[in-house]
């Protein structure tokens, strides 16, 4: 299926259809309510009439089945325009619509004698007070059919976004395949199978955190190391870690989930697309006042591989994003593609400000 | 019932393996990648491949594509830990895949109906995927599945009934039309004309002969290719571009 962005347009004007049976009724009703109110109102010093209500229900029906089925009708028309176009086209088109009734039913009560009373002087008079309801009454009903669109959109957009950052965090390629690992390992080997549902479950306490705060270098480092180690069950031979992190502090405070992504990245984009593997290095080194921490992971530098490296920049944006707030610009995050290799390199300050 | 099982996991393999066995089928090859598939495929013809969609090098969707080839081609079932676009398309194919962790039963079903598949079903899902097209083309010589890596060739030309691949070790004659090689490769690969794709990554420069008649010029090989008059303007502006 195409999506031009026409399309798209098309299926999201705020206009509900008009020739759907729930929509024509509610209109019915509304229009009911709005010639109870008109005869009601104690407006002429004149009792309430039954008749009245009869004639203004039978007109107010009258325009608002005709605006109605003219909306329903040009509907396709209007989709091809913005939100704020079609709805001045629509509103254009409802009034029009009353003041072609209003004439229409000005002259038919004339020549049937319906009303007496109506004179020529009258005419004027009827035309404008008919449109300036119908621009009262159109306007708030296109307004609330807008608003009511917009909320139903920020609905869908809303759990949509929050499924996108759930699956972010938990990528289920990730979260089968080591179900599938520890299936596989379940009946000959059942120590690493626990010890396989231990990290899984340690990785998962994690990224399932509502707020995904603060924690301590040391503890990136073990969940970082959890995290390989299941995926050296998965891949075996093909993955090999070299993990170089002696002599940094590893008390200070990092926002947590920093490294694992950067790790995930780095096997899903990297070691997992070279039939061979490679090796992720991770170094960790200190100088004045910050620590210098690098990931790198060897790339498959061939035409049809190219592809996967679009979703590395989301989870390096992430981590750069959440690192921005929690050191307010005193860390920074490069990313150093060299073809055949991948370095991600994190600056962090040792030291509170 | 023979089967292959092609999994880039030694675990995955070995779960799917006693599990064939704990069947009674025999399990006659194992494969870790798209291209060791189809080299055991010709060693052993299998009568089922149990197929993984994500594999390093040429991926499991790519393999059928040439299995496809094969006069006499194995049945294929895909497995996957997680495929949310090709899952859908598979089932709008009518194409049986596995969901892993595979359950014994479920095994048991898909082997039971396993069938071939056809060049149609696979070329509808791999439209589907948005990956850049196959990483090799090939030719079923006497048999025999020949695979010329894409980025190989030099170019794609047509006459009358046939295309010619141009490659580094030769040329070879394929059943594929130039508008769906085009369609395919179109990142890697210009229309020159109404009979030729050339290789972009190939391109060294344009020449004109004393009669106003544009060739490309090729690195590595000593051939001239003439450029329509129709795609003059294309081919300089994608030559500035590089």
């Amino acid at each position: 299926m195409s999506s031009n962005p026409e399309q798209i347009s098309k299926q999201e004007l705020f206009l509900p259809d008009f020739c759907a049976i729930p929509v024509v009724f509610v209109i019915v009703l509304v229009a009911e309510l709005l010639a109870f109110v008109l005869a009601i109102a104690p407006i002429s010093g004149q009792q309430f009439q039954w008749e009245d209500l009869g004639l203004i229900s039978l007109f107010i029906q009258w325009i608002a089945l005709t605006g109605t089925a003219v909306l329903c009708i040009m509907r396709k028309w209007l989709c091809r325009f913005s939100d704020k176009m079609a709805g001045l086209l629509s509103y254009a088109l409802l009034i029009l619509v009353t003041l072609i009734l209003s004439e229409a039913a000005f002259w038919l009560a004339r020549y049937t004698g319906v009303f007496a009373v109506l004179s020529d002087n009258w005419h004027l008079d009827f035309l404008i007070r008919n449109m300036a309801i119908s621009m009262i009454v159109s306007a708030i009903a296109l307004r609330y059919l807008y608003i009511q669109h917009q909320w139903k959109l920020k609905i869908q957009s809303e759990s949509r976004a929050r499924l996108d950052a759930l699956q972010a965090r938990i990528r289920p390629h990730f979260l089968f395949n080591s179900m599938n690992v520890i299936a596989s390992l379940t009946r000959d080997k059942p120590a690493l199978a626990e010890e396989a549902i231990e990290d899984l479950s340690d990785l998962f306490r994690v990224t399932l955190k509502e707020d995904s705060g603060q924690t301590t270098l040391q503890e990136e480092f073990d969940l970082g190391k959890r995290y390989l180690r299941l995926e050296k069950l998965r891949l075996g031979d093909r993955l090999n870690i070299e993990w170089n992190t002696a002599n940094v502090p590893v008390d200070i405070k990092i926002p947590s989930l920093t490294i694992q992504p950067l790790l995930e990245n780095a096997i899903y984009h990297g070691i997992e697309t070279l039939p061979e593997g490679g090796t992720i290095r991770v170094n960790a080194s200190t100088r004045d006042d910050t620590l210098m921490l690098e990931i790198s992971n060897p790339l498959n530098t061939s035409q049809s591989n190219k592809i996967n490296n679009k979703g590395n920049e989301i989870a390096v944006a992430n981590v750069r994003e959440r690192l921005q707030v929690f050191y307010k610009g005193r860390a920074d995050l490069d990313v150093e593609d060299k073809g055949q290799t991948y370095v991600v390199i994190l600056h962090i300050p040792t030291t509170s400000s | 019932m023979r089967i292959l099982i092609a999994d880039d996991e030694n675990l995955a393999r070995d779960r799917l393996r006693s599990m064939v066995e704990s069947l009674g089928e025999e399990v006659c090859g194992e494969a870790g990648n798209g291209a060791e598939v189809l080299t055991v495929c010709a060693e052993q013809m299998p009568d089922v491949v149990l197929l993984d969609i994500r594999m390093p090098g040429m991926d499991g969707l790519e393999a059928a594509q040439h299995l496809a080839q094969l006069d006499d081609p194995p049945a294929v079932i895909f497995t996957t830990a997680y495929d949310e676009h090709a899952l859908s398309a598979f089932e709008t194919n009518a194409i049986d895949y596995l969901l892993k962790p595979v359950r014994k039963e479920r095994l048991q079903q898909a082997l039971e109906k396993a069938v071939k598949l056809n060049r149609v079903q696979i070329n509808a899902i791999r439209k589907t995927e948005d990956n850049q097209g196959r990483t090799h083309i090939s030719v079923n010589t006497q048999g025999k599945l020949q695979l010329i890596p894409v980025d190989e060739v030099f170019y794609f030309a047509a006459d009358q009934k046939y295309v010619t691949v141009r490659y580094k070790d030769g040329e070879q004659i394929i059943t594929e039309t130039l508008k769906t090689l085009e369609d395919e490769f179109k990142d890697h690969f210009i229309r020159i004309h109404r009979n030729a794709l050339v290789a972009s990554e190939y391109i060294r420069g344009m020449e004109k002969d004393n009669e106003g008649h544009v060739y490309i010029v090729l690195k590595d090989i000593d051939e001239k290719l003439e450029v329509s008059k129709r795609h003059v303007a294309d081919v300089k502006e994608f030559i500035k571009g590089k």
